[in-house]
């Protein structure tokens, strides 16, 4: 955690993004790469390769689409990007400065305040209501007195959130009272609470309805304007892949 | 945060965790119930059982004796220092009780100890164990006017004496009546029988003289006829027969008158019994001091058979260190007492059933007579007997010593059994009682008496009351630890019962675990989800143990009343346990080791499943759906 004060002075006084319309768009600075990677599961005896050397690079504030058939290995890619797994071979670099070596610490601190993930499933926690799943990687970054500390002002965030995301009636719900699409959304703002650089999405329409899912997008869609947000975003819809500023296509584990 | 958040948010929301929850309470209520009560009744038990026991104990063997006793106390006293709270000299052998029970004698062994009014209650817990109120105040080995419980009235429906003294005195009053009944009964027969051969003397003398008037010998028929009309019907009764008899038997009666036999004026005719009986009644209804009332003097004989053995007794060589010089004293029992004895209570009570209840008999009671017997000190020890007077119960409700153990001053038992010097008049003792200062070592004392006062060159038995005790105590210090074993298993079962949900909820929150992982929550941190949990589990299972426990144990007996009614099964019997309630203590100590324990415990059940959740791949973790 202490890392990422030293790792970004540039991002903390985000305000201005929000406000900022495209400005940072010139800079079009390569914000994450991956370079060469391998990687492969075991099932017992056998070793199934999924990635076979993979190279890519976003761009700061691009909205970048990886697709494929399932199997391809494109949620494996991302879980990599987002450091949830290890390449067995290549590197992955985030803001020039290579990841997936770190020491667990410093890549859970970058998990949490660096990176939004939103999931398929959404998986959010079920015991909890809506505003504190919004909460939770403020929890997860704060010791327990700097967090009641700072509770009235993550509060006010998450609740800010939740009203930018449509869900601002029903934030002391459970996740089990809500509608798919409002569970996303809700991942949605957990992913975006702790002001993250990048968001990795995995399909996370893939689950809903056509018309939830719409809704999602357009609700991401709103808030990567707004926060000038670079997005990764895995997914099998072409459709959606066309809106991309970048599509990579993942055929047997390499880019076509 | 997230860790006590969520910790908080599992333990109310599983209800599966309640199940933990309340095993875990089951356990430490359990332990401290079954804690408070053991140690309540080892206290209890300990303390009776301590009783009338001495700290340490200085014994001469059977029938032997310890002399010079105050020679023994200052060795004792430079041995043992400060230890010493205090001492007492006590005289202790085997002896013969015997009373009477409705006229049956009643005999059976006790413990007699002759001891020291004053210095024996210093030593041992005796005053509180004492029946009589005063007596527990102030002691004395005399019969009390008042102070006896309410407990002796209510045993025997046919004696209410409120106080022992007034039942001494009825009771003796109401002998000395029957006696007086007895004499005068036996004077009237006299008197009749007397009158009866004064008649059958006269008869004879009228016939004598008839003999001399009518010399010549006429027939005897005519003697006949002539009695026959001339005397009355009683002539046609057997005892006329008795007739040529007569003359000696009148010069018998002569004799007597002659040497100053008072006749009572004669009936006019033959004694009749049943008006005899109905006056004599009379005389014993209505008027009690009539001349022919006797003075309590006439029937000491009890007394007197005391004295007359003790004249047998080897004490009577030194009968003039006695402090009583005059043996043949007046002994009134309505007014004066024998050497007082105390019993212990299950000596005297019995069971019986009154009015179909079953209720407490008293064999004897304060104010009655009972006699011991017991050898004589020395090689040749003979038997000797004395009359003592019941003036108290002892009941420490231990039941061993109170079925066994009778007390008598201490120097009256010496006097009796011989064991003054004729010559110096010092008083032999047959143990030393000594009791020790709260804290001190009581084996540590043992042994350094023992070294003063080695068994190869004194002949004394030296031992702490636990010595005394050992058996016993081992057993139930033994049954405390192996209870306290087997209940921590219940505590452990408890703890693997919270191991095996801790495992399925880890396995039901493998999601939430690589979410938390995703969002940057370190493996500690999973970790110390489960294990806050656990502890969770732990604290409120032990705080609800522990108020449920300090409960039951409050209210135990109320429990037991209400188990009681509903089973219809005593679950506790005052009888066999020899307390009245279940006794429980409750020590803090124990509270907080047992707490302790059950959270250590849950802490410990859960550390296995919170692992497995800390090295829960992430990937993995968020694959399951």
């Amino acid at each position: 955690m202490s890392r990422s004060t030293a790792a970004q002075p540039a991002k903390l006084p985000s305000s201005p993004r929000k406000s900022g319309t495209t400005p940072l768009k010139l800079a079009t600075q390569t914000l994450m790469s991956a370079t060469s990677i391998h990687k492969s599961y075991r099932k017992g005896t056998l070793e199934v390769p999924v990635l076979k050397g993979v190279d890519l690079e976003i761009a700061e504030g691009s909205f970048t689409a990886i697709v494929g058939q399932s199997g391809s290995g494109k949620s494996t890619l991302l879980h990599l990007l987002a450091t949830l797994d290890a390449p067995d071979q290549g590197a992955v670099y985030f803001q020039d400065r290579q990841i997936d070596n770190l020491p667990s610490r410093q890549r859970e601190a970058i998990r949490n305040q660096e990176f939004g993930l939103i999931f398929q499933f959404y998986h959010l926690l079920p015991e909890l209501t809506t505003l504190e799943n919004v909460l939770v990687p403020k929890m997860v970054q704060d010791g327990f007195f700097s967090y009641l500390r700072n509770k009235r002002a993550y509060k006010k965030r998450a609740a800010d959130l939740l009203e930018m995301v449509g869900l601002g009636h029903r934030m002391t719900h459970r996740p089990s009272e809500l509608s798919g699409g409002e569970m996303q959304r809700t991942a949605i703002a957990r992913a975006l609470i702790s002001e993250p650089s990048i968001i990795l999405a995995d399909e996370p329409t893939g689950n809903l309805d056509e018309q939830n899912g719409d809704e999602v997008l357009e609700t991401l869609n709103s808030l990567r304007n707004q926060e000038n947000l670079t997005v990764v975003m895995v997914t099998h819809d072409a459709n959606l892949a066309q809106t991309a500023d970048k599509t990579i296509r993942l055929v047997n584990g390499k880019v076509v | 945060m997230y860790k006590l958040l969520l910790s908080w948010r599992y333990l109310r929301t599983r209800f599966i965790a309640l199940a933990s929850i309340i095993s875990v309470t089951l356990g430490v209520a359990t332990l401290i119930v079954v804690n408070s009560v053991m140690s309540g009744f080892v206290f209890e038990m300990k303390s009776r059982l301590h009783g009338i026991l001495s700290d340490v104990e200085v014994a001469a063997p059977l029938l032997g004796q310890i002399h010079n006793p105050e020679y023994h106390t200052d060795v004792i006293r430079k041995v043992l220092g400060n230890d010493i709270e205090s001492m007492t000299c006590v005289v202790r052998n085997p002896a013969l009780l015997t009373f009477e029970v409705n006229g049956r004698q009643w005999t059976q062994q006790v413990m007699l100890l002759g001891i020291d009014d004053e210095s024996f209650g210093k030593v041992t817990d005796f005053h509180p164990y004492l029946q009589n109120t005063h007596k527990r105040e102030q002691f004395s080995f005399n019969l009390e006017e008042h102070g006896y419980p309410q407990w002796v009235a209510n045993g025997c429906k046919d004696w209410i004496g409120e106080s022992a003294w007034d039942y001494r005195r009825r009771k003796f009053q109401k002998i000395r009546q029957a006696e007086t009944r007895r004499l005068e009964q036996e004077r009237l027969y006299d008197l009749a029988a007397a009158e009866y051969l004064e008649q059958q003397a006269a008869k004879s003398r009228a016939w004598d003289a008839n003999q001399a008037d009518d010399s010549s010998a006429t027939a005897s028929t005519a003697h006949y006829d002539s009695v026959d009309s001339s005397e009355q019907p009683i002539a046609a009764s057997p005892a006329t027969f008795i007739g040529p008899q007569a003359p000696d038997r009148s010069s018998a009666k002569k004799s007597m008158s002659e040497s100053g036999f008072q006749y009572v004026p004669l009936p006019e005719k033959a004694p009749d019994f049943a008006a005899l009986h109905a006056q004599r009644a009379e005389t014993a209804s209505e008027t009690k001091p009539s001349g022919l009332t006797l003075a309590p003097t006439h029937f000491s004989q009890a007394g007197g058979k005391l004295r007359e053995l003790r004249k047998f007794s080897p004490v009577d060589a030194h009968a003039r260190f006695r402090d009583e010089p005059n043996v043949e004293e007046f002994f009134n029992p309505e007014e004066d007492q024998y050497t007082g004895i105390i019993l212990g209570l299950a000596i005297a009570k019995r069971k019986t059933i009154i009015d179909g209840e079953l209720t407490d008999f008293y064999m004897v009671r304060p104010g009655d007579d009972v006699q011991i017997m017991f050898p004589t000190v020395g090689g040749t020890a003979k038997p000797i007997s004395e009359n003592c007077t019941l003036v108290d119960f002892y009941s420490s409700n231990m039941h061993e010593y109170d079925s066994s153990f009778a007390f008598v001053p201490l120097k009256e038992l010496q006097k009796i059994r011989g064991m003054v010097d004729p010559l110096t008049g010092d008083a032999s003792v047959s143990t030393i009682q000594i009791k020790l200062k709260e804290g001190a070592n009581l084996d540590e004392a043992r042994d350094k008496l023992i070294a003063q006062f080695p068994p190869e060159s004194y002949p004394y038995d030296i031992h702490t009351w636990q010595d005394t005790q050992r058996p016993l105590l081992s057993a139930v210090n033994m049954e405390l630890t192996i209870l306290n074993l087997l209940l921590f298993m219940i505590i452990a079962v408890a703890g693997f019962g919270i191991l095996a949900t801790f495992f399925m909820i880890v396995v039901e929150k493998t999601k939430d675990i690589g979410v938390l992982k995703a969002l940057g929550a370190p493996s500690s941190g999973v970790m110390s989800i489960f294990l806050g949990y656990g502890m969770a589990l732990g604290l409120v299972g032990t705080g609800a143990g522990v108020i449920l426990g300090l409960l039951f144990v409050r209210y135990i007996n109320q429990i037991a009343a209400v188990v009681q009614m509903i089973t219809g099964q005593e679950v506790f019997d005052p009888a066999i346990y020899y307390f009245s309630e279940i006794p429980t203590i409750v020590s803090p100590l124990m509270v907080v080791l047992v707490g302790l324990g059950a959270i250590l415990i849950a802490v410990l059940a859960s550390v296995l499943p919170a692992l497995r959740a800390a090295r829960l791949h992430p990937v993995e973790a968020l694959r399951y759906e």
